[in-house]
């Protein structure tokens, strides 16, 4: 304020609404505006002992970096419990039962008797592979009373290149993985496919969790870069991204913050992003921490569409002919187009100048100069031409093989400050690349990397610090996540949020226990897996008992094993595995299911950046669907499949109308329940019983009672003798109803 | 566990469950949220005593509504503000004139410009004697009814963010629309029909698509449902061809007893009995879709006072049938209604960049008298009063012109005109101005957020207490600063 100018002050501008406008949730009524206006005139007259103090409660709000935080649960060092002795010793198959019993003990509860032998099957394949077993899986396996039949089951599962396809899509959830980039365009992230085929290539093969952290935050700083190391960095490609940015710096930060916050999230449980404009009001972390863990990923260029080439040098010497002769065809072809366009452009309106900058625009625009310009024939052959440059561009040798990867400004990352408000114009102080201070670790030096890679190093530095045993983090939270995935839930129910006010573990020692075995193992999941499958507290049944639904309603203690649904992609995968035509064949570029016209009426572009695949291909297992952020798959959207905009640690479960409305009458299931009933034709005999029995066997993997067969054979003659049903078309109906059923789509 | 504990923002347990998984099965959320009036309704029980409620149902609202319904008129790619509502006299004559003004669009920031004067004349309407040009001459006679905010601004001037800022509250993607935001603090009165509603331009979506109805980080039980004016209503609503009641319900019925039988001995688990009222849901859905869409109920004289098949207004009967159908919605309790004039890309929506007569002479033709026809029926039926009608674009235009010839005018997101009618908000008012091209809001500038706090204020909800929390946050719709309604209206 400038004591001369009183009216010209900032404060009264703001409060009027000129540049600035204060308070942001609306213009003060004219009244106060006065008074502030009278105020400012008279000089701020002001009493130093009425001044009031930053307000405590605001302050308090704001958890300290103090010991009391240093302690707390999540953020003091980890260290192996002692593993308790509980009474029932009997029923303590491994470690993991003695923490679970000791607790029910103490409650006093009991722990349910062991499932029946298909509901475990059921569970153990659906938890490993997302798919149900085959009938004669169920047959083998209900006949082998050997005690350790179910460990072999548990095994070979763990072989099954199935594993990979299900657990991949766990991670693909919390690293919010899509293949376009949303907004107007939304355009396909080239290549990203191949982060999805990494990802479920390193868990087939076991790769160490730390390895597979440090390849993803920094395969291409890595003492050793490999194509599937560059291929790995795709993490940071995944998220949304604006390519018409209103304000292209703060979109930068956008872009920062989306893999800040994401990283946080996903490898430490920690909402930093919460930190971006102002200190974090429930953790102990001040704004300048979130500002240190963005400074590790300052380097990033913000251009989504580098792709780093993975080809081998034999590759690209071997494929160099090829690779030039397709080039002189491209070239020639360019030259056609070109002196057609060149013939019109003159013509153009404006506008059109504009819109011919985009490759959907173009024929139609052309189209428009005929007969001005161009006769019809002309137009034809260029529409022809059109057509040859989208074969063309098919051409795609491997040595030309791409990935969609990180990539660095250069050798130097861009300076890194605090954002007053997390505004990317307003400076304050400068920071370096740093830990949440709260974990009590030294600042880091970032190592020069060799000549050669343009990179500045920061994001190794992180993922060393991410990876560090002494980290005490990182195992804690993806042993919630393994233990999530095969109970329903975490031990930590908030399995993004460790912080304060996340939810607190109801078993923190098991927790302890379950981190110190992760790393102990040399990070491998799938012996995580196995031990957790190999107790009886994974092996118990989902029914209530009255004394457990009273005192635990919420099956805190786990007294019984939680039933699920089954996720949007296994109910889609279950439905062509039980019908018979799942086709395995794994990885590759996404495909395409169909999608209603109607659904596709949503889009700007009715049907725009949607592909067409074969039915074969259509079979295909639902981790291969091309993920559009804009349009996604009715059933999937139906059925909850996360919202690939941010981490998604828990899906939600939603019951609704909806859902049943496209499970009985959309053409998708209408078809697949016709697939399902020539299948059945063909594999029965032919006689209702057989048929029906056949059905309810597929889909629920068990061998189903008399009254069940009977009310299906009861249906099926009704629907032929008094409605009037061809037998096909009866059995059609019934083989619908069959995958509809609660029974295929709940896990016990 | 139960206690609420202190926390920031009013953050409760409840947004805990939400956050960890609101659809965990079997999840005592009674319990944890018996001290929580506001979303009682929402609660499932783990001992089966209480029975599966929709997360739809109706729930109080923080206080007592003015409005019940909305109708939200979106108008697609943005009309011109100083060619409808926004009268400015004083550019009369200036055509082509060369002026300095600041100016933001698709074309980049520019420093000076030709003008493009009004194209349409202005005639006052009305007691309040609201100037409205010639594009809307039937809607003219309603201006007593209507608040027009003429000082609108919004965060982007480029479609596919500006777009989602109207509809969410944010530029970037991932946000659940005002429709979901409303149908999570209040639910749906009618459990057989979606509690939000969304009607498309024959032509196409809009840009960003699917976006701009979603329930963002909500659940899917809070998304938009696309309804047809023509053919099957809902997506999958109707059984194949041929496939009679009988049939249909012979597979229900069985389904339900496999079901039930399957339920015996889980008896508790909640999900399952719901899934199977769920199956009675949606049968009834294909009984009560068609009849709230099926416009033979209506009058012929009803049918022509929106426009419909109406040789004086032959472009006006697809916009018309919807906002029947928009009418007939509210009537049945659909909490929102969105209905998009205005598709695809280039003139097929009011993105006027290359001949801007020919296109707003397009889109009003196909959006004024059903307009009237729906103020003025919803007046009729006694329903105004508690519907709530918006109109506007994701922005308005500019003065001057976007090329060096034509008339196209490029975006402009730092001021242009919506209005409100009905639903508790005073006609006859024009609050806000622009300068005098029209090219920013000055006075009494109103951010989206603020028509989204005054939408939400009208419904009986606080705007700065609805909250969802979401990756560590209390998320609401007017943002983490909040936002007041627009008081000078209601």
């Amino acid at each position: 304020m400038d004591a001369n100018a009183p009216t010209e002050s900032l404060l009264l501008a703001a409060i009027n609404y000129g540049d600035l406008e204060m308070p942001p949730t609306g213009k003060l009524p004219q009244a106060k505006i006065d008074v502030l206006t009278k105020w400012v005139t008279m000089g701020l007259p002001w009493t130093p002992g009425e001044v009031p103090q930053d307000t405590p409660s605001a302050k308090k709000l704001e958890p300290p970096v103090d010991d009391t935080a240093r302690e707390f649960w999540s953020f003091r060092a980890r260290m192996r419990p002692e593993v308790p002795t509980p009474e029932n010793l009997g029923w303590v198959q491994n470690p993991i039962d003695a923490f679970v019993l000791s607790r029910l003990e103490t409650a006093s509860l009991a722990p349910a008797p062991p499932a029946a032998k298909h509901e475990l099957l059921r569970r153990a394949y659906y938890d490993l592979t997302g798919l149900p077993p085959t009938p004669a899986q169920v047959q083998a396996f209900l006949q082998d009373e050997r005690t350790e039949a179910f460990e072999e089951v548990v095994d070979q599962l763990l072989e099954s290149p199935h594993y990979g396809e299900k657990w991949a899509r766990h991670w693909l959830d919390i690293v919010r993985y899509a293949e376009t980039n949303s907004y107007e365009r939304d355009s396909a992230k080239p290549n990203i496919w191949r982060y999805r085929d990494y990802v479920i290539r390193s868990l087939n093969e076991d790769k160490p969790f730390d390895v597979f952290t440090r390849e993803q935050l920094a395969g291409d700083e890595l003492d050793e870069v490999t194509n599937e190391s560059i291929i790995a960095t795709g993490y940071f490609r995944l998220g949304t991204w604006q390519d018409e940015p209103v304000d292209g710096l703060q979109e930068l930060y956008e872009d920062l913050d989306d893999m800040t916050r994401t990283t946080g999230e996903v490898f430490l449980g920690l909402t930093v992003g919460c930190a971006r404009c102002h200190n974090h009001k429930l953790d102990p972390f001040p704004q300048r921490d979130y500002y240190r863990l963005l400074a590790f990923f300052s380097g990033i260029d913000r251009n989504t569409f580098t792709e780093r080439p993975i080809a081998s040098v034999a590759e690209s010497q071997s494929q160099q002919k090829e690779i030039a002769a397709h080039q002189v065809k491209v070239e020639a072809l360019k030259k056609l187009l070109e002196a057609v366009e060149k013939r019109v452009y003159d013509d153009f309106k404006d506008v059109e100048k504009e819109e011919f900058q985009h490759e959907q625009h173009k024929i139609a625009i052309v189209k428009k100069r005929v007969p001005k310009i161009l006769s019809e024939a002309e137009f034809q052959r260029y529409v022809t031409l059109k057509e040859k440059e989208k074969e063309l561009k098919k051409f795609q040798p491997t040595a030309l093989r791409k990935a969609l990867a990180v990539r660095e400004i250069g050798r130097n990352a861009r300076e890194t400050f605090v954002l007053v408000r997390g505004n990317a114009h307003v400076r304050d102080e400068k920071v370096e690349p740093g830990f949440p201070e709260v974990l009590g670790f030294p600042d880091p030096t970032i190592q020069t990397l060799p000549e050669g890679i343009n990179s500045s190093g920061r994001r190794r530095v992180l993922a060393e610090w991410i990876t560090d045993p002494k980290n005490p983090l990182p195992a804690r939270v993806m042993a919630n996540r393994i233990w999530q995935h095969h109970f329903g839930r975490g031990i930590v129910r908030s399995p993004n949020n460790f912080g304060f006010h996340g939810i607190a573990p109801t078993h923190p020692e098991l927790l302890d226990w379950l981190a110190s075995e992760l790393i102990d193992g040399e990070w491998k999941l799938k012996r995580m897996h196995k031990m957790i499958m190999l107790s009886n507290a994974y092996q118990m049944s989902s029914r209530a008992n009255p004394q457990g639904l009273a005192e635990d309603p919420e099956n805190n203690l786990w007294w019984r094993f939680e039933m699920r649904r089954l996720s949007a992609e296994e109910l889609r995968d279950t439905i062509f595995a039980v019908n018979g035509s799942l086709n395995p064949k794994m990885y590759g570029r996404p495909i395409y299911p169909e999608i209603p016209a109607e659904v596709k009426q949503g889009q700007s572009r009715p049907g725009a950046g949607w592909g067409n695949s074969s039915p074969e291909e259509r079979a295909r297992r639902s981790i291969y669907i091309h993920i559009k952020r804009g349009l996604i798959v009715p059933m999937m959207a139906a059925f909850d499949v996360a919202d690939a905009d941010a981490s998604c640690p828990v899906r939600f479960v939603t019951t609704q109308p909806t859902q049943a409305l496209g499970m009985l009458n959309s053409a998708f299931v209408q078809r697949q329940a016709k697939v399902f009933a020539e299948f059945v034709s063909k594999q029965a005999a032919e006689d209702d019983t057989a048929r029906v029995r056949l059905a309810l066997l597929r889909a629920c993997q068990r061998t189903p009672t008399a009254s069940e067969i009977e009310r299906g054979v009861e249906m099926l003659r009704v629907l032929r003798d008094d409605l009037g049903l061809a037998a096909d078309q009866a059995l059609e109906h019934y083989c619908l109803l069959v995958l509809n059923l609660n029974e295929m789509i709940y896990l016990d | 566990m139960n206690s609420k504990q202190p926390n920031f923002c009013g953050r409760t347990r409840r947004e805990f469950l939400w956050q960890a998984g609101g659809g965990f099965t079997g999840l005592a959320l009674a319990g944890l949220l018996g001290d929580d009036g506001f979303l009682k309704e929402q609660t499932v029980r783990a001992d089966g005593l209480t029975p599966w409620k929709s997360p739809l149902l109706p729930k109080d609202p923080h206080f007592a509504p003015k409005a019940k319904n909305v109708i939200f008129l979106f108008m697609y790619g943005g009309p011109s503000h100083i060619d409808t509502f926004d009268y400015k006299p004083n550019m009369k004559g200036m055509d082509n004139k060369r002026v300095e003004v600041k100016t933001f669009g698709r074309g980049g920031r520019k420093n000076e410009g030709r003008i493009v004067e009004p194209r349409w004349d202005f005639k006052q309407y009305g007691e309040c004697g609201k100037w409205v040009s010639d594009l809307f001459p039937n809607l003219g006679t309603c201006v007593d009814d209507i608040a027009f905010l003429h000082s609108m601004t919004a965060d982007s001037p480029i479609h596919g963010s500006a777009m989602l800022m109207m509809n969410s509250g944010k530029i970037s993607s991932g946000s659940p629309s005002v429709g979901s935001w409303v149908n999570y603090g209040l639910g749906t009165v009618n459990q057989d029909l979606p509690g939000f509603v969304l009607m498309l331009d024959p032509r196409g979506g809009p840009i960003s698509g699917p976006k701009n109805w979603s329930s963002g980080y909500m659940p899917a039980d809070y998304q938009a449902t696309v309804l047809r004016s023509k053919g099957t209503p809902i997506l999958d609503l109707a059984p194949p061809a041929g496939v009679s009641d009988a049939v249909q319900r012979q597979l229900l019925d069985a389904l339900r007893a496999y079901n039930e039988e399957h339920l015996e001995p889980r008896a508790g688990n909640t999900n399952l009995s719901a899934r199977i009222a769920s199956y009675e849901l949606a049968y009834r859905m294909q009984a009560s879709a068609p009849e709230a869409v099926d416009l033979s109920q209506e009058s012929e004289k009803t049918l022509k006072s929106y426009g419909i098949d109406d040789p004086e207004h032959p472009k006006a009967s697809d916009f018309g049938r919807q906002c029947l159908l928009a009418r007939r919605m509210v009537e049945r309790g659909v909490r929102f209604v969105q209905i998009y004039s205005g598709g695809n890309h280039d003139d097929a929506n009011w993105d006027a960049h290359g001949d801007l007569k020919h296109n707003h002479d397009m889109h009003a033709a196909e959006t004024d008298k059903p307009l009237k026809g729906l103020i003025e029926d919803l007046k009729q039926r006694g329903m105004l009063d508690e519907t709530l009608i918006v109109w506007g674009g994701e922005f308005g235009r500019q003065p001057t012109a976007e090329y060096d010839t034509g008339t196209g005018r490029d975006h402009n997101a730092y001021g242009f005109t919506m209005w409100l009618a009905g639903g508790g908000i005073k006609g006859g008012v024009s609050v806000g101005t622009t300068d005098e091209l029209g090219s920013k809001a000055v006075d009494d500038r109103f951010h989206v957020k603020r028509l989204h706090a005054t939408i939400l204020h009208q419904m009986g909800m606080d705007p700065n207490r609805l909250t969802y929390f979401f990756n560590g946050l209390d998320e609401k719709l007017v943002g983490v600063e909040g936002a007041e309604p627009i008081r000078e209206i209601l």
